[in-house]
Formats: C-alpha cells, structure tokens, sequence
C-alpha cells in the first residue's frame, strides 16, 4: 500500500491539468450505474437514449458519422490535415469517419501538454500545422502575436450548434478567431462521507468551510478561481472590479483564511483521498487523477454560478491546407460527431444541439456535464489581473491562511 | 598565474602577445557565460523595476518609484522569507555540525561510505525527494498518522506546519552545510585538540577555542550556501507547508503570473538580490580578511 501510495504521488506530482482526455473515465463510470437509475427515472427518453447508445457500442459508428447531414463543401479539399492538439482529445472514430467523408488520407494528430509548449513551439517558428486547440485566454496574445487566422463564417454553417454561453466573450468579442471546443467549470469537491451534507451553492461551501469541513478544505491556489467563490455568493459578477463588491468579497476571503488547510493546485486531490480534507474549490481533473478509488467523492458546480474555462479550436495563420481545415471545423460540430467527441474524451461540449445524443452516463455524470440551469448560470472569466484592489485582497488573503 | 616565466627582452612583439590573447581567449567563454546569464538579466530585472504593466500585462517602458512604494509596504513576505531562511540557516548547522565533525573526525573506515550515503539523494529529482516527505509526515502510514495512533489523539497534523516546513529545509539544504564543513574538520590538526587537552581546558573550551576557530570558514561557507537559496525557497513550503505561508517566492509568483505586472515582481525580485548581494559582499570581506592568516578555498 505505501508503494501504491508513493505511485500516486510521485504521478500527482507531475502537474495540475496534465493531458485533456482520462481525467474522469474512471469517475464516469463508476456513476454509470446511478446515472442509468436516473436517466430511467424520466430524464432523457428512453428512445434517445437507447439511440445513442446503440451507435456509441456499434462498431460501425464511423460509417454512420460519415453520413452526418453536414452537407459536403463545394470547394476543393487538400488530401492532408495537421492536427496539433492535446493528447487524445479527439476521437479516432471521428478522425475515420473524416477521412472517410473528405477524402483525406493523412491526418496529422500531434501532441502537446501545455499551452505555453504550444505557444513556444509556434514563437519558435513551427510551420506546417493547421489545427490546433489553445486554452481561451490564451488566444488573444496568439492572435496579437500573428499565429492565428481570421474564419471566414460563411464556411462553418455549424457553428449555430454552439450556445451563446460560449460565444462573444472577452477573449474574442465577435467571435472572429476561436471556435468553442470543450469546456469545465471550477466548483466544489467534497467527499461525502466526510460532511455533514452536500454543498449545493457557494452559501453552504461557506457555511462547511466555517464549520463543519473547518482546517479540512482546500483551495486551488489561483486568484481568479478563488474570487468567484465570495462574488457569487454575494450575487455579483465573478469578473467584478467595483471597489465596493471586492470590498464585500474581501472581507468573506479573510473570514474563511483561518479556516483552510492548504492553498494546493497540484495535489489536493490527493489531500482529499487520504481524508486530510473534505472540501475543496477546484476542477475536475483531480476526480481522476487522484481520487480513482474513493468511493465517496463528488463535484457540484454551485447553483449561484461559476465560471468556466474553454478549449478552443483556431485555424493556424499559414495553414498548407485551409480547405480540409474548414471542413474539418465545420464537420466537427456536427451534432452527432460533437456528442461523439464527449463520449470520447468526457468533457462538456459547448455545442448544445449535441447534448441529446452524448451518451447518457456521461451527460448525466455532474463531473463532466453541468445541468441546463447550471449552464444558465455560467459566466465566462474576465482579464482582470490588472486590477490591484484584487491583487492586495489576494495577497491579504494569503498571508491570513493558517493564522489565528 | 603569476607563476608565469618572465618573458625575455628579445623576443619579437607578436610572441609577446601571444600569452596575453591566449588569458583572453580562455577567459572569453567564462565572461560570455557571466555576461549573458547572470548580468544581463540582473540589468534586466532593474530596469524592469521602474517600468509599469503593459495593457495586457509584461512590461511597458517608464521611470516610476511605485514598484519599490509598494514593495516597501507591501515588506511581509520578504520579512518571513528572512525569517525562515535564518531559521532554517540555524537548523542545518544544528544538525550539520555534529554530523560533519562525526564523519571527519569518528566514522575513520565507513568515512566515504557516510559521504555517498550523503551524495546519493542528490542523484534523485530535488521535487521528488520532496513530495516523499509527504508520505514520511503524513496521516495515514506518516509519522502524524503513528502518533495518531500512538496517542489517541482526534488529529495531529504535521504537514502544513512550520514544523514540516523547517524539517523539509533541513533535509534539503543539509549536504551543502555538511560539505564545507567536512572539509575543514577533516583537515584540522587534530594535535592541536590534544595539545589543548594537555594544557587542562575541558571538551566545551577545546571546542570553542580550537575546534570552532578550525571550522568556522567551512560554517560560514555552508551558511551562506543554504541562507541564499532559503530565501527564494518556493518548493518546499508551498508542498509541505501547503502554501500556508506567503514568502517572497509566493509574492513572485502572484506578480508576474497571476497579475503578470513584471515591473512589480521585479521591484521585489531587486530587493532579494540586494540580500543576496549584500550576503556575498560579506563573504568576501570575511574571506579576504582571513587570507593572510588561514586557509578558507573551500568553495
């Protein structure tokens, strides 16, 4: 048990969101069983989900998708596709059913861990790709920095698939550079057994924290994920900068310092497992990585709201082969090979005319998918590491962890 | 180098040259070396200091003392910084001491043995070592989880203490206290303990009049091997003490990747290199005057 112990965490220690894909293929189905109860129960129909379920098991998917109704393209399509993206993040099926549809027969599945490795691969001048997925904060300075195309609209008729949640944000205004990809959102990890009940709002995370789950919660120590948590509470925007709202934030952050065990992007799952805490503020990933075999362990993303991150697609400035490119990003948001995508890599997908053909024990699995009201309460995150009222609040807040 | 044979009047001027091109030449990589790695971004960073954040963060040109302003106010971080390194200084010398004069002096065959024993975690990655200890402290087969158990006690909790925190600095820096000191003890003349003992002094007087003047370049060398390094330390407090402590490294990190303000991390960043600096100048003064009278190259 002490090597399994040591295995665990020597891997945890290897970074905090590591490759896109297995972060929660354990945790989706050991809740295959009570997401099945509850998908019976009344919450999809019976015949989608038997639908769906029968063209995820068949092994002839691929052909299926290659009859997708996106209609083909008039123009041209180059016979090669360079995809540089994260490590199997996108299904091979899809990638089949592609080749198949278009015509291409060499596609390009490159892989990086990080988006600073993809951003130094590009300022080192690497040409000859033309897809890749950057996290979306960080495409601006790509476009800033002439790594990215403009889309021409026009050609990717499928992007009406996609939920206005995800479109115009402050990475991209009016939507001219990115294509939504798959999301996850920052909320609260507890382990059941460990509290006295489950936090359903930041209200009862604060209430626990104050509590119950007092020096056994952890944080993920990053500014702005942290701020959601007293702004939504309060009921303002996670992104506020208005003095007197930060004020109101500041002073719920220095009541609950106290009362937190560790400040920890990296192994708080780990810290979960072992039952050093209860509760934490974080993501997903560590459901997998770090917490496979904990019976007990869930995630809510908060009713009053959080915020999430997005994995994007952009098509590369220079790109040798724009038109396989386009109907590439347009086949993909197919709905039925968007659902496709999910089932493989178990993240949400922002395209919600797909939701309805995701497979059921991942839709249903809050891990991955947040319900349709939750997602009504998503805000995407703002740029405000600019404003110094936060930063002192931040700074206040961690020098106050662990004191008094 | 000042071994060098006088050159002869005769010889032409080209050949006398020649051994004055061969000194630059060699030194050239050297110089290179300190040039590009260590002053030019020691420049950069100060003349970071007195820009202001770009619109979207980094650095944009300009000549302003707000950096420093708040670097002085905002002095917290660099005072537990201070704090910690000086205690962490004290504990490997604690330790460090008796350790090194045992294997100078006491461990006489199984001496090399000791010191590989003492070289071989340096073989295993520093984080690694690191996240070990979590186990070793930790609650279930750690030492926290044994007291526990021990005691009955409803939780003891280690890690994320300063208790922790001083054991993992301790563990990480001793090899490069143990070192210097190895060195001098190793080659002090152990006559001269014999010779105090005769003349009637008692262990505590031998040890502060001989063997503390003997070992003092080596405890002065390793001090400031640990103390510089201790006071940028991010790793180990952020693991074992669960980033419960905001250090100078913490406010780094926050500057320049959390409100990406370079000049603001900068402004920080100069007064940690002003410590470092001010600790080397002390050094060499130390050392310089020691030269005449005893042998300190322990570096």
């Amino acid at each position: 048990m002490a090597d399994r112990d040591l295995f665990e965490t020597l891997q945890s220690a290897g970074g905090a969101r590591m490759s896109r894909r297995g972060f929660l293929q354990v945790a989706g189905l050991g809740s295959a069983a009570a997401a099945l109860a509850a998908c019976t129960s009344g919450g999809s129909t019976p015949s989608t989900a038997a639908s769906v379920a029968a063209s995820v098991a068949a092994p002839s998917t691929a052909p299926s998708l290659a009859a997708s109704p996106t209609p083909m393209p008039s123009y041209q399509i180059e016979k090669a596709l360079y995809m540089y993206n994260w490590a199997q993040y996108i299904s091979p099926k899809n990638i089949d059913a592609f080749k198949a549809k278009f015509g291409v027969t060499k596609f390009q599945y490159d892989v990086y861990d990080n988006n600073d490795a993809l951003i130094a691969k590009l300022q080192a001048g690497a040409k000859g790709y033309d897809i890749c997925s950057p996290t979306a904060e960080f495409v601006p300075r790509m476009v800033q920095q002439g790594f990215i195309q403009k889309l021409d609209k026009s050609r990717l008729p499928n992007l009406a698939n996609i939920d206005p949640v995800f479109k115009g944000l402050w990475w991209d205004p009016n939507d001219d550079y990115l294509i939504p990809k798959d999301y996850g959102t920052t909320g609260i990890l507890y382990r059941s057994s460990l509290l006295p009940s489950i936090p359903a709002t930041w209200k009862d995370f604060y209430n626990l924290v104050k509590g119950p789950a007092s020096g056994k919660t952890v944080f993920v120590d990053s500014m702005g994920d942290v701020f959601v948590f007293p702004l939504k509470m309060l009921g303002f925007s996670a992104n506020s900068v208005d003095p007197g709202e930060l004020d109101q934030a500041k002073t719920i952050l220095l009541e609950i310092a106290p009362h937190l065990l560790a400040l920890d992007s990296n192994t708080y799952g780990t810290k979960m497992a072992k039952g050093e805490a209860s509760l934490a503020l974080g993501w997903t990933g560590v459901l997998e990585q770090q917490m496979s075999k904990v019976k007990d362990k869930g995630y809510v993303v908060p009713s009053d709201g959080t915020i999430f991150w997005l994995d994007t697609w952009v098509l590369l400035a220079g790109a040798p082969d724009p038109n396989a490119s386009y109907a590439w990003l347009n086949f993909i948001q197919d709905p039925a090979v968007q659902a496709e995508e999910s089932n493989y890599n178990l993240y949400a997908t922002p395209n919600d005319k797909a939701r309805p053909l995701v497979d059921p024990t991942v839709l249903n699995n809050t891990a991955i998918f947040p319900t349709e009201e939750q997602v009504k309460a998503l805000e995407g995150s703002k740029d405000t590491s600019d404003n110094q009222q936060r930063l002192d609040i931040w700074e206040e807040f961690k020098q106050n962890i662990g004191k008094g | 180098m000042t071994t060098l044979p006088a050159t002869p009047p005769s010889t032409p001027r080209s050949a006398r040259r020649r051994p004055a091109l061969l000194t630059t030449f060699l030194i050239l990589p050297a110089a290179l070396w300190y040039a590009v790695l260590l002053v030019a971004p020691l420049v950069i960073v100060l003349v970071f200091s007195f820009g202001t954040r770009a619109r979207n963060g980094g650095y944009a040109p300009g000549f302003v003392f707000d950096n420093y302003a708040r670097a002085i106010q905002k002095s917290e971080p660099f005072v537990l910084s201070l704090e910690m390194a000086i205690f962490g200084t004290i504990g490997c010398l604690l330790v460090g001491l008796p350790l090194a004069y045992f294997i100078a002096t006491r461990a006489r065959r199984r001496k090399s043995l000791l010191i590989l024993l003492l070289v071989i975690p340096f073989w295993t990655s520093f984080l690694i070592r690191t996240y070990a200890w979590l186990l070793i402290l930790g609650p279930d087969l750690g030492l926290a989880g044994q007291l526990q158990r021990l005691t009955g006690a409803d939780r003891i909790q280690i890690l994320g203490t300063p208790i922790a925190v001083m054991i993992g600095l301790v563990y990480g820096y001793l090899p490069l206290m143990v070192f210097p000191l190895y060195v001098t003890l190793e080659r002090m003349d152990r006559t001269l303990i014999e010779a105090s003992k005769d003349l009637g002094a008692g262990r505590w007087a031998t040890f502060r009049q001989i063997t503390l003047p003997v070992a003092l370049p080596g405890l002065v060398t390793g001090s400031i091997l640990v103390f510089i390094p201790m006071m940028g330390e991010y790793v180990i407090p952020q693991i074992l003490g669960y980033g419960r402590t905001y250090l100078m490294g913490n406010a780094l990190v926050t500057d320049f990747l959390e409100a990406r303000n370079w000049p603001q991390g900068s402004a920080r960043a100069v007064f940690l290199i002003v410590i470092m600096v001010v600790t080397i100048a002390a050094y060499v003064w130390f050392v310089n005057r020691g030269r005449r009278t005893r042998d300190v190259s322990v570096l």
